[in-house]
């Protein structure tokens, strides 16, 4: 009981530390790969200290959606992270919920944060707010898709035992076909849920092409501070769930501590390599129009079907 | 044919399913040089499962086969493909007859059709792996997709290619590779044919666009 305790805070401890560090890794490796220096890999932290500090301002209009808000997306997405295995496979809140419990704990917070962008009643949030409900309705059914396609090649829902018993096979995919085209459609899925570049610029405060910066343009101070901590921890949850249901190399699979060092060790290493090949598609590609969104997410979709079929009339 | 070791045969599933990921992307994309970049992956990957499919069965004239796909495919097709590319005056096929979502139900309703033909023949022969046949199927099906959907004459070819990468995939899993002389002869035959395309697009180009009229002038003299 107390070592479950105590592994739950610790692996809050890694989601609220490791967070940040991965959103500044992508700027980073942004601003390498364009010949600028960039701000360091730890100006995310700065910034949050700093919006803690400074003093929200309201608008008038809003109602207490966009109050609550902020508290809301925080801690779905965190409680999203606790069901994700970060450096230890048997994940001591496995029992709270599964993979769908997952998706749908990080669907209440876009449904809040599209709310809370409607609410202060500016043409920037409503317009904000339209387009990720545009992008969260196509991502859902490609998400939900690549998840069951993982889901059956494992024969469980429940994060911590896919993990667990992948990574007890030295992480050798027990069948790698599904599991690639379930890996290519959560990718991309990861890509539109995170706001990055082919679907959303998390760089731009241009009004024709942001999504996720519109809907929170109203928000300052520590409500600002908090949303952008939860998106930062939305990337690692997803990093994460990519990182160890495909490649749970290393990570602890028992609770003695020097496995556990590896497991944390491991694990910023894989989430660092995810965000730097994240930070070198926002350099290679442009983003796509708003219209040709569907394009990109349709292929999402169609291969986590495609996982599906894999198994399903290949395999029966 | 001896017993195949169970990594191998799962190591050629994974690259066909690498074949079949990027006829997806091929799909879904719209830029001519990109789905030409995207073809000369295809063949790359094809290339492995080639080599993989030689190492182990040991048949060495599958090697020569994937040196081949290697050179004329990777290297050879896409530079003539990009020759003509430069010369055309589109850079991205904006109209299609079947719009991008839409090709791509499409094709996974073609996959699934791919599928369900080939699924009662795997128990059946004596297949290197379980997925290949069903994939090299459901590639030749989304190249002939791809040539029906696309109006512009090399994603048009683009098509023709990939449903020969299908053919060329089907034949290496399921015969353990066809008689190194019709592989040559397809070889040829798919260069040619290539090439021949690549002269009829240019003269296409040429004879019905009247926007690129200094290109024109210049043939006329």
């Amino acid at each position: 009981m107390l070592q479950a305790i105590i592994l739950v805070i610790a692996q809050v401890t890694v989601l609220l530390t490791v967070s940040p560090f991965l959103v500044g890794l992508i700027r980073k490796v942004k601003a390498r790969l364009q010949l600028r220096r960039g701000a360091s890999v730890f100006q995310p932290y700065a910034d949050l200290a700093k919006l803690f500090r400074k003093q929200p301002v309201l608008s008038t209009t809003t109602s207490w959606i966009f109050t609550v808000t902020p508290y809301i997306v925080f801690a779905s997405t965190l409680t999203a992270g606790l069901l994700v295995p970060t450096f230890i496979s048997q994940n001591p809140m496995n029992f709270a919920g599964n993979i769908i419990a997952l998706v749908y704990l990080l669907a209440l917070g876009t449904f809040f944060l599209i709310l809370a962008g409607l609410d202060a009643g500016s043409a920037f949030g409503g317009m904000g707010s339209s387009r990720e409900a545009i992008v969260a309705s196509l991502t859902e059914p490609a998400m939900i898709l690549s998840i069951f396609a993982i889901a059956l090649t494992n024969g469980s829902t429940n994060l911590s035992t896919i993990v667990h018993k992948t990574a007890l096979l030295d992480g050798v995919a027990t069948d790698p076909s599904p599991q690639l085209m379930a890996l290519a459609s959560l990718f991309l899925v990861a890509l539109a849920e995170t706001g990055r570049v082919p679907i959303d610029n998390p760089a731009t405060h241009l009004e024709l092409t942001m999504i996720h910066e519109a809907m929170i343009l109203e928000y300052s101070g520590r409500y600002l501070a908090l949303l952008e901590w939860a998106a930062s921890l939305k990337l690692a949850v997803f990093l994460s769930l990519i990182a160890n249901v495909f490649a749970p190399w290393g990570i602890a699979t028992t609770a003695a501590p020097a496995a556990m060092m590896i497991g944390v060790l491991v694990y910023l290493a894989k989430t660092a390599a995810l965000a730097t090949v994240i930070g070198m598609i926002e350099c290679m590609f442009a983003k796509l129009r708003l219209f040709r969104v569907t394009d990109l997410l349709g292929v999402a979709f169609i291969l986590g079907l495609l996982g599906l079929l894999f198994f399903y009339t290949l395999r029966s | 044919m001896q017993v195949l070791s169970y990594s191998g045969s799962q190591l050629v599933d994974l690259c066909s399913a690498l074949l079949l990921l990027t006829c997806f992307a091929i799909v879904a994309q719209r830029r001519l040089s990109a789905c030409v970049d995207l073809f000369a992956l295809q063949s790359a990957f094809l290339v492995v499962t080639a080599a993989l499919v030689a190492y182990l069965t040991g048949n060495q004239h599958i090697y020569i086969a994937a040196v081949l796909t290697g050179v004329i495919k990777v290297i050879i097709i896409p530079r003539v493909l990009k020759k003509v590319i430069d010369r055309l005056n589109v850079k991205r096929e904006l109209v299609m007859y079947v719009n991008v979502p839409a090709g791509l139900l499409i094709c996974g309703g073609l996959v699934m059709l791919a599928f369900f033909i080939s699924e009662p023949i795997i128990p059946l022969g004596f297949l290197l792996t379980r997925d290949s046949l069903a994939i090299a199927l459901a590639i030749v099906l989304i190249g002939f997709f791809t040539m029906i959907a696309r109006q512009k004459a090399v994603t048009q070819l683009v098509g023709f290619l990939v449903l020969e990468n299908g053919l060329f995939l089907g034949a290496t899993a399921a015969t353990y590779g066809m008689p190194l002389i019709v592989e040559l002869g397809v070889f040829f035959d798919v260069l040619i044919a290539t090439l021949i395309a690549g002269i009829y697009t240019n003269r296409l180009q040429d004879a019905f666009d009247s926007v690129d009229t200094n290109r024109l002038t210049v043939l006329k003299e």
